[in-house]
């Protein structure tokens, strides 16, 4: 089916036109995709719609997401076309200024700006061990401003001796491997087939990853920010970190943590969470997760993390059962509230007690000896 | 790249030929998948079908091969699947015993080697096999390839790009037909971006009830029209209910093929109790479908 050059070239325009509006709109048709499309294209002809748009639509698409929004972009594009003859609409240049308008907002959120405190505590002198004690049982919530500066130091220092501990565990596990038959044969050949020398495989290096979810919301903020110090120590044990933060919605913070000052993505984040109060949508901010982000963090090698009191302003139901659909997908879930560190406290909240079932590990996170005290729950074996 | 090369004899001229010749084989096409079908062969591009079980993803690649007069070599996907099982290994045992038959011979040692290192003592995989079609071009079925791990997903994108395989003690194998690829994936888990536009997307929804039921039919020629009809007509309502896992086109027949065979004419709340286990594979799947009671979901003919 090929068609006179003439009306190729008009194709090809308006295919390359077809593949600047649908980029504009997040389809990524790059320069490749656009060859191929017009290869579709001459390969099926123009004259039925609905195969045209079938074709391109295997050409240009690759998820379900870009499929979904395919259809519309296809017909829109095309009527427009019909009726300017053969010129596409312009992508909207008024959606386009409004995307980055917000994302720039985002930016802002996240922040770039600088922050100049939190030097003038440097002259102070380590405190004794005593002291030290005294900090790594203080609850994060009480820790009272003049001795945040050392708890800070010390978690740290403390933390990443932690993730040093569990990459050496799991390096020395996988020295013991299977014997390796290939390699074995081969040098057992000089010696009349014998296996002597025996081959060990490698065992396969273990991808871990850590998801960690930090609520928020009002009373929850001491504990998130010093979470976040945990995530951030840890990023040497796991090979990939992936940090979010929520209240009634969820927002992703992994950027900012990566390749910065810790404290000052701290200082940021602190202020950021100070404006968002209200309650907490843990199902709902669960199930945004799940629904963007699920499929390309969870599978079999992730631990998952939610830091949270479980106070809960949405539907139970809801936060059941999408835990369940992570629960599902991962290694291991863990739950931390810090209210467990009370002595009265009993998960009773509906929020909490619809959670639990689906849990691993439900740990307290109130101060630093019991973040300390997670690293057996975070050892592969 | 090479393109895939037809059998001598065979051509597909348009997507039009594609819904005929599948459908003469007993496999219900719509215009669309058979556009992507068609694109496939004639720009020798992989495909990847995407979509929820039991919609027939790895049928496609069965009846394309038959379609095509060709091999079909299939590959399944698991959970920690390595090169050794998915492209070649040595037959370890029979090198063993060729090294101890071979001990008094006066051959050298790089003499014994290169024997126990020939083809004679190589187990092909799918993926070495794929690649070798004397003929033609095969179809290989790389199936539910979101269960491997990210570390073969970079191996098959190499492998789907060069068709070439090389074994460090026999040398470098090329493709001599470049195999039509099937990727077929449930979407547990997202492919790499560069795998996915490598190939040609498409995503299999629940077909509408005039599909379905000519499925039905046309796979179960023996089944009364009514029934029929009311089996595709309650499946399509269940698939509404928001199950945990929703009755595929496979579970269609399943159902159809059961009732069948208990001799049911037509449906009726007795006959789906007996047989609710085709539909829903949970508990709790059962107890929903129960509860949006069934005597509504049935249709009565007339």
């Amino acid at each position: 089916m090929f068609m006179p050059d003439e009306i190729g070239d008009q194709l090809a325009e308006v295919i390359v036109e077809f593949c600047r509006f649908v980029r504009a709109s997040g389809i990524p048709a790059g320069v490749k995709e656009s060859v191929a499309a017009l290869e579709a294209a001459r390969a099926v002809g123009v004259a039925d719609k609905q195969t045209l748009k079938a074709a391109l639509r295997a050409v240009l698409c690759s998820s379900k997401e870009e499929w979904d929004l395919f259809d519309d972009l296809f017909w829109l594009f095309w009527r427009a076309a019909d009726r300017e003859g053969g010129q596409g609409r312009k992508p909207g240049q008024k959606e386009r200024a409004l995307e980055t308008q917000s994302a720039k907002a985002l930016l802002g959120l996240m922040g770039s700006n600088r922050s100049a405190s939190g030097e003038e505590d440097r002259g102070r002198a380590v405190a004794g061990a005593s002291a030290n004690e005294r900090l790594r049982k203080t609850d994060f919530s009480e820790v009272p401003q003049s001795d945040l500066h050392d708890l800070e130091k010390l978690a740290l220092q403390l933390l990443r001796r932690m993730s040093e501990r569990l990459s050496r565990r799991l390096k020395i596990v996988q020295l013991r491997g299977q014997v390796d038959l290939r390699r074995t044969i081969r040098r057992s050949i000089g010696r009349g087939g014998d296996p002597i020398d025996l081959a060990f495989k490698g065992k396969k290096l273990q991808q871990d990853r850590l998801v960690v979810l930090l609520d928020i919301s009002g009373s929850m903020n001491a504990y998130s920010l010093f979470l976040v110090r945990f995530a951030f120590a840890l990023q040497k044990y796991f090979q990939r970190v992936d940090t979010f933060v929520f209240s009634t919605q969820l927002s992703e913070i992994t950027g900012t943590l990566r390749g910065r000052q810790l404290r000052e993505a701290l200082k940021e984040l602190g202020d950021q969470a100070q404006g968002w109060s209200g309650g907490t949508k843990i199902g709902e901010c669960l199930r945004e997760f799940n629904q963007k982000y699920g499929r390309k963090l969870l599978n079999r090698d992730t631990l998952f993390m939610i830091l949270s009191d479980g106070w809960d302003t949405g539907e139970p139901e809801v936060l059941a059962s999408e835990l369940a659909a992570i629960r599902r997908r991962v290694r291991k879930l863990v739950w931390l509230n810090p209210l467990l560190g009370l002595q009265e406290y009993e998960p009773i909240t509906r929020g909490m007690s619809a959670a639990l079932p689906h849990v691993d590990v439900f740990a307290p996170a109130h101060n630093l000896e019991s973040l300390l005290q997670l690293e057996r729950h975070l050892a592969r074996v | 790249m090479a393109a895939p090369t037809l059998p001598p004899g065979k051509s597909i001229a348009s997507p039009q030929d594609v819904v005929r010749g599948f459908e003469e084989l007993g496999y219900i096409t719509d215009p669309a998948l058979a556009t992507v079908i068609f694109l496939g062969i004639k720009m020798g591009r992989p495909f990847l079908l995407e979509g929820h079980a039991g919609l027939g993803k790895t049928e496609v690649a069965k009846v394309l091969a038959r379609l095509l007069g060709t091999n079909l070599i299939r590959l399944q996907c698991y959970e920690g699947l390595d090169v050794n099982s998915a492209v070649y290994e040595w037959n370890y045992q029979k090198q063993l015993l060729a090294i101890k038959i071979e001990e008094a011979t006066t051959q050298t040692v790089e003499e014994k080697e290169k024997h126990v290192f020939s083809r004679e003592f190589l187990m092909e995989r799918p993926l070495l096999q794929a690649i070798q079609g004397r003929e033609a071009s095969p179809v290989l079925l790389i199936d539910e390839v979101d269960r491997a791990d990210e570390a073969f997903e970079a191996f098959l994108l190499e492998l789907l790009s060069d068709f070439q395989i090389s074994i460090p003690e026999l040398g470098t194998v090329r493709a001599r037909h470049v195999p039509f690829v099937i990727l077929t994936s449930n979407r547990s888990r997202e492919l790499s971006d560069a795998l996915k536009r490598r190939c040609l997307y498409h995503w299999i929804e629940y077909p509408n009830f005039e599909k379905e039921l000519r499925i039905v039919i046309s796979r179960l020629p023996g089944i009364r029209q009514e029934l029929a009809k009311q089996v595709v007509s309650f499946v399509q309502s269940v698939r509404e209910l928001h199950l945990s896992k929703a009755p595929g086109v496979a579970e269609t027949l399943d159902w159809a093929e059961a009732l069948v065979a208990l001799g049911r004419q037509k449906l009726d709340p007795a006959a789906v109790e007996a047989t609710l286990g085709c539909l829903s594979k949970s508990l709790e799947d059962t107890a929903k479908i129960r509860n949006a009671d069934v005597e509504k979901l049935i249709v009565h003919a007339g």
